[in-house]
């Protein structure tokens, strides 16, 4: 139990008074904003006479806060409110002040009595609102094309790419760290339009059995029903303000590929999306549970058919090797047989199509994998067992380590350093397989700070990469261009979730640098900027989107501008030279209203710059 | 899938991405592990085609079992009737739909194997294409025959192996090789740059753009340039056999083109699918089954022919997932099976029909199917080990686990 004694609020409470009456309600310009420790008092004793708080226990918050020159501010959904605690660099993190707190409430109210200022007693642990948390390591790129811009990087490499509504969010939320911690909670986040488009499409919580039933009865067809789960994705990849949800839903259904299509899914593929995105920033735990007894997975993996007689050992085989502990933990065939042996029963109604747990096909007698072993005596306690070891598998070292290195292989790079991995590991562990908690960790690492363009796009991620930076929006209404967004997906080698093995899409820049990948993700590319198809996806005129109205001067000038638009900075001389000479001009050339470079050619020229390695990587 | 020939020696490894695919432990064991003498040198075999017949292809409907007691009875509807069938033994006879490949088997360029298919069967659509492509039952492997057998050679370009038909992959390429996926030789092409100038001025600022880059992807930028040069140079073709005016077709006359042209393709594969037939296969003179084998015959025939001395250097086969039921359902149509057949056709076959026929009487069938009593894998070890030049180790380590017997459908 942390324990806090401290002498210093009356300082805190002087100069939260002096901010009180002296301060402008405004943040000033040069606030800083993080993300910090907040301890918030559970037990504590206050004396008005000496103004000292006594903090005996308190719990532990990650908050966004905002240093002013008087107050804290705290980021509360969308607005910055002061609160009574002060930074004590001691304890690297925010205290709570009772008298700092009197103050505050006291505000257009007669002076809180006693008063503070009267009586000042000095402290040990003397606090100054002002001084930022511990210096941050920087923003770096070893990549000539790619500026160090955290705004951008957080863009890229925790949603979808760079939009122009992308960077107002991150402006709103008040800068980059901000945006990460709202990221993080992603229901505090109003994704309401995004929300009303998926909305065209079946919802994907709806019961099973019901889905099961429109499919039966012709009201709704299966394969629809199963490419809705694309399409659902492709619309919250480019439209969703909860980019990091989308991402890690993204994430863990490749974790735990359930490849559409596959046989049998239809009716249930949709509502394990659903299950994957509910858990998704909660606890990994649960998100193994929640899949491993879906009906999709034990339809994909076989072990809806498994029995005690012969168990199949797909499940209980994929369970170690990808899904948990991974192919290197020391396990061996009589492990699998056993993994597969615990499984038995987890499977699914034939008439409802929903999970089932079918008692006289478990394998019943003592059963051991790695170090987990049980009796496993009954068939009725099967499933008491498979939870068991399903949470025994999910606090494995070796699986915190996997997980730890696929999260910074997502999120830092193909070879990311060890310690990153380690530290993610030991929070996965310490926070018993919270999600968030790693993440958060991780996003504030050195490593991720220095490792900007260092991912390289994927062809899913490219092609929405390509349509966020164009501003390309969802159709009026249905789903006809939605759907064909799929398709163009699927062309391009990698529609979501269409992995065709149980191992999902790899993540690794070599995986996706063939000849194959490069042309179609170029001539993906001049399609969606000269929206020719599906053309039913609105979007700004491309001149309005990437040159002001008052055209500049000349055709340097205006390629400055183009990249600007895209990219946050001008292309490097060279670069501005080829693109030069593709329209064939100097820089200096006069640029005119009806000049090729901003008429006719120009979705030719944005096509140009988005194929090039400015617009390459993730 | 995808993996490029230059990202072996790029920063991530060939074996962090084998890692990465999840497939290290299972291929290296066989793929890098183990010498094979194979591995070194040029590729010597011939190009091997492989047209996989999507949904389940009804080998009962195309190669006949005239000669089987229990064929009529089991099929009232739906059978060939002997005298109608394109006799090509004492027992089997073609489709009277195929009647361009009956001339094609006449002139002794094609191959039969009846009864074949998975070691065991498996009735699901997806799980046995990927068993079937995956070729390696009982292991962990995740990697693809054919990616298998083409990462045992150097690459030899954007065009060493090439899906044609679809830009999806087949999970028989699912690999670290570099395989390129298009649906028309004709769509291997930048959009928006139509001739040759345009071309050059794409290629010119695509490579200034790309000059600061890393070495992987200024390689695949120069590679895929390059590979575009050489398909826009492919000249204008015209074939010397008429092929059908359908997709199949139009694959096919593609794949003869690749061929021809000589620009180091060694696998090809093609997809036709549509062959899913539960209900209304229709009948003998006529409908569903009439028309697909009409496609099929006549494209394999034209495809064949328009080859001419090429045909030497070409070994296709036809792989289906599954065989159907031996009876036909209350629907007229027939629910997935197990044994099927492969045609293998080529300049080097040995015509005739293989394999050792089970026979459809109930005792003989299997869960009402036709048993698979020739493992598919002989079929392509066969292929592999007389026109690919493979000895032992290689086609361990391409279809791990198989110790089958030779069929001798090919010739070495």
């Amino acid at each position: 139990m942390d324990t806090l004694v401290r002498r210093d609020v009356l300082a805190a409470a002087v100069a939260g008074l002096a901010g009180l009456f002296g301060v402008p309600s405004e943040p000033a310009a040069a606030a800083r904003i993080r993300t910090v420790e907040k301890q918030i008092p559970l037990k504590y004793t206050y004396n008005p006479a000496t103004g000292v708080t006594k903090v005996r226990t308190f719990r532990r918050k990650k908050v966004v806060v905002k240093f002013a020159k008087k107050w804290v501010l705290e980021k509360r959904g969308r607005k910055w409110v002061r609160i009574p605690y002060v930074w004590s660099p001691k304890r690297k993190a925010l205290i709570y002040s009772r008298a700092l707190h009197l103050a505050l409430l006291g505000k257009g109210r007669p002076t809180p009595s006693p008063d503070p200022v009267t009586d000042p007693v000095g402290g040990d642990d003397a606090t100054d609102p002002t001084p930022p948390p511990g210096p941050e390591p920087p923003v770096l790129s070893d990549n000539p094309y790619i500026p160090a811009d955290l705004s951008r990087h957080v863009l890229r490499r925790l949603g979808y790419g760079v939009s122009p509504a992308g960077l107002a969010d991150v402006a709103r939320a008040g800068g980059p760290a901000p945006w990460i911690e709202q990221q993080l909670d992603p229901a505090a986040i109003d994704d309401g339009a995004c929300e009303a488009i998926v909305a065209r499409l079946p919802d994907q919580a709806e019961p099973i059995w019901e889905v099961r039933e429109a499919i039966r009865t012709g009201e709704r067809e299966g394969w629809r029903q199963l490419t809705s789960v694309h399409t659902g994705h492709i619309m919250r990849a480019a439209w969703s303000r909860r980019q990091l949800l989308t991402v890690m839903e993204e994430f863990w259904a490749n974790h735990f590929n359930v490849t559409v299509p596959s046989d049998n899914i239809d009716e249930s593929r949709a509502h394990y999306q659903h299950v994957i995105r509910t858990h998704s920033l909660g606890r990994f735990d649960d998100l193994l549970l929640a899949t491993s007894m879906h009906p999709s997975m034990l339809t994909y993996l076989n072990n809806r058919d498994s029995d005690a007689e012969h168990p199949n050992e797909n499940q209980g085989r994929e369970l170690l090797e990808l899904h948990t502990v991974g192919i290197d933990a020391g396990y061996d065939e009589t492990d699998v047989l056993d993994s597969a042996r615990i499984l038995t029963g987890l499977s699914v109604d034939n008439e409802s199509g929903e999970y089932e747990y079918k008692p006289w096909r478990h394998w019943v007698g003592p059963v051991r994998v790695l170090d987990f072993a049980h009796l496993n005596p009954t068939r009725t306690g099967g499933e008491a067992v498979v939870r068991a070891y399903l949470r025994y598998l999910a606090t494995h070292p070796a699986t915190a380590r996997r997980i730890a290195l696929k999260l910074a292989r997502r999120f830092v790079s193909d070879n990311p350093p060890d310690a990153l991995v380690n530290d993610l590991a030991s929070e996965y562990l310490a926070r018993d397989t919270a999600i968030a908690p790693v993440l958060r960790l991780l996003f504030e690492s050195a490593a991720f700070r220095a490792s900007v363009g260092a991912k390289t796009s994927r062809p899913f991620e490219s092609m929405v990469a390509t349509m966020r930076t164009l501003d390309v929006g969802p159709e009026e209404s249905g789903i006809d261009a939605a759907t064909s967004l799929v398709w163009m997906a699927e062309s391009l080698g990698q529609a979501p979730f269409g992995a065709p093995y149980p191992t999902g899409w790899p993540d690794v820049a070599a995986a996706w640098s063939s000849t194959a990948v490069t042309l179609n993700r170029w001539n993906t590319t001049r399609n969606l900027v000269s929206g020719w198809w599906p053309s039913e996806l609105t979007r700004p005129a491309l001149r309005d989107r990437v040159l002001p109205a008052n055209l500049p001067g000349t055709h340097g000038e205006a390629v400055d501008a183009i990249a600007t638009a895209l990219f946050g900075m001008p292309l490097a001389e060279e670069h501005r030279a080829a693109v030069l000479g593709f329209v064939g001009k100097t820089a200096g050339a006069t640029l005119r209203s009806n000049s090729a470079l901003v008429t006719w050619r120009l979705a030719e020229v944005v096509s140009l710059m988005l194929d090039s390695p400015y617009h390459h990587y993730r | 899938m995808n993996a490029c020939p230059e990202c072996l020696a790029a920063d991530v490894s060939r074996r962090s991405l084998l890692a990465s695919l999840g497939v290290l432990g299972s291929t290296l064991l066989v793929g890098g592990g183990v010498r094979v003498a194979w591995a070194d040198g040029p590729w010597q075999g011939d190009t091997v085609v492989v047209l996989s017949l999507r949904g389940g292809f009804d080998g009962l409907s195309a190669v006949v079992p005239l000669g089987d007691p229990d064929y009529a009875d089991l099929r009232p509807t739906i059978a060939v009737p002997a005298p109608a069938a394109l006799q090509l033994d004492s027992m089997f006879g073609m489709h009277p739909a195929m009647t361009a490949l009956k001339a094609q088997w006449d002139l002794g360029r094609v191959a039969v194997v009846t009864a074949t298919g998975l070691p065991d069967p498996n009735r699901s659509h997806f799980s046995a294409m990927d068993e079937v492509e995956r070729a390696a039952p009982g292991s962990g492997i995740r990697t693809g025959w054919l990616d298998r057998m083409l990462s045992l050679h150097d690459p030899s370009g954007p065009f060493g192996a090439v899906q044609l038909g679809s830009t999806t992959m087949p999970m028989a390429f699912a690999g670290p090789y570099d395989e390129l996926g298009m649906n028309r030789l004709a769509d291997f092409a930048l959009d928006g740059a139509s001739d040759a100038a345009d071309r050059a001025r794409w290629t010119s600022a695509l490579t200034g753009l790309h000059d600061r880059a890393g070495s992987a992807l200024k390689t695949s930028a120069s590679t895929t340039l390059s590979a575009l040069e050489t398909a826009a140079e492919l000249a204008e073709y015209t074939p010397t056999a008429a092929y059908p005016d359908t997709d199949l077709g139009r694959t096919l006359q593609d794949v003869a083109q690749l061929i021809k042209s000589e620009v180091g393709a060694r696998v090809i594969t093609a997809d036709e699918g549509d062959w899913d037939m539960h209900a209304d296969l229709g009948r003998v003179d006529g409908g569903w089954m009439f028309e697909k084998l009409t496609d099929l015959s006549g494209s394999l025939a034209a495809f064949l022919e328009d080859l001419g001395p090429a045909r030497e250097q070409v070994t296709l086969i036809t792989i289906s997932e599954f065989g159907r039921r031996a009876q036909e359902n209350e629907s007229g149509g027939v629910d997935h099976g197990w044994g099927n057949v492969m045609f293998v056709a080529g300049g080097n076959v040995n015509p005739g029909v293989h394999g050792d026929w089970p026979g459809l009487a109930a005792g003989a069938l299997e869960d009402g199917d036709l048993r698979a009593t020739t493992d598919y894998r002989a079929v392509l070890a066969d292929v592999l080990a007389h026109r690919c030049g493979a000895d032992a180790a290689a086609i361990n380590a391409v279809l791990p686990g198989w110790n089958g017997e030779f069929l001798g459908v090919t010739s070495p």
